[in-house]
């Protein structure tokens, strides 16, 4: 899920589609967005489609609410999470050492 | 003022999610806490504009943005200071800093219009996204609305857990904006983030809860409320997330 290889499916069903268009609707190939985006339409249906579109916005949108104010992790989150965030890379986004986790 | 609709999809788009846009661009053209109608406009034209700019392009292309000086383009709306804010913002959030962010504080920035401009722009990018996942032009901004803003700082807010002052749970019960957190005595803290101007958490929550799911809706694994079911909301949310470098 953090690295640029090819969609993996992350044992969800259609996963390698959501995060394709997950993907694309955060770059700047229209081509492949279109093309994710009916995919996603023809297996899954229109309304799997705007719901996707939702949440991959929102969180496009709420991230830069946490980067820009600063917020730390819960404690509680950051120990749930501390024994698989160095193992997928998150502890190596540059926010990360800002954020007060290992880089 | 532009009448926001997703009838004429050839998917459809849930009426709530509808309305909390056209909600969403109402409070976008209105007096807000800090701003003027006329700059929260401003902000919104700002920050779309900032992914046209060549030096937004070559800082995210650099190792570090601070190896790349010059100017940014921008609308000439705004003073430099929150350009610079509203671009790096937009453009490559996965890479401000505590230094960054000192930086505009020593430069003269106000906290609280920079708090009130975090929420433009959350909102405006929250809109852009979802109309670009589904193929659609972003919406024509709405007119600035006339009026003051109210210039009302919580009480109790105060530097504590991040970059900026917030508003703790505890410290608002009793207060003029206890409303915020419904008298709780917790919060996450991505909800306490811009407490410091309560209208922007409101705002941008009413997106949260339409686009995203309700709170009560997160951890309800017993039932789905969408088209697409939790893991797959999550693996949504987690992708984009890892791509913003997001590490919240």
């Amino acid at each position: 899920m953090v690295g640029d290889d090819a969609p993996s499916d992350g044992g969800i069903p259609d996963g390698a589609r959501l995060i394709r268009f997950a993907t694309a609707v955060l770059g700047d190939d229209a081509k492949e967005l279109a093309a994710a985006r009916d995919d996603i339409v023809a297996v899954m249906g229109g309304a799997a489609l705007t719901d996707t579109a939702a949440v991959a916005a929102l969180f496009n949108a709420i991230d830069r609410v946490a980067d820009s104010t600063g917020i730390p992790l819960e404690d509680v989150k950051a120990e749930a999470t501390a024994d698989f965030r160095a193992d997928i890379g998150i502890d190596d986004f540059a926010a990360a050492s800002e954020k007060g986790f290992s880089a | 003022m532009t009448e926001i609709s997703y009838q004429d999809l050839a998917w459809p788009v849930r009426d709530d999610i509808t309305a909390a846009h056209r909600r969403t661009w109402e409070r976008l053209a209105q007096p807000g806490t800090w701003l003027s109608g006329a700059e929260r406009v401003a902000i919104a034209r700002e920050a779309r504009g900032a992914l046209d700019c060549q030096l937004c392009r070559d800082r995210k292309d650099a190792l570090s943005p601070n190896a790349v000086n010059g100017s940014h383009d921008h609308t000439g709306q705004l003073p430099e200071l929150e350009v610079e804010q509203i671009h790096r913002i937009r453009t490559d959030p996965g890479r401000l800093s505590r230094a960054w962010h000192e930086g505009l504080r020593e430069a003269g920035m106000v906290e609280e219009r920079y708090v009130e401009t975090v929420g433009v722009i959350a909102n405006i990018v929250a809109m852009d996204t979802f109309t670009k996942g589904l193929g659609l032009d972003p919406w024509p901004l709405p007119a600035p609305q006339p009026g003051e803003p109210t210039r009302l700082r919580p009480v109790a807010a105060k530097q504590q857990m991040a970059w900026v002052s917030t508003l703790a749970p505890q410290d608002a019960i009793g207060t003029a904006d206890e409303d915020l957190y419904a008298g709780r005595p917790t919060a996450a803290h991505i909800y306490q983030a811009m407490s410091l101007v309560p209208a922007s958490v409101k705002g941008f929550f009413d997106l949260v809860v339409n686009q995203y799911l309700p709170p009560q809706a997160m951890t309800d694994f017993d039932n789905e409320y969408r088209a697409i079911n939790h893991a797959q909301i999550e693996l949504v949310a987690g992708r984009v997330s890892a791509i913003n470098q997001c590490v919240y």
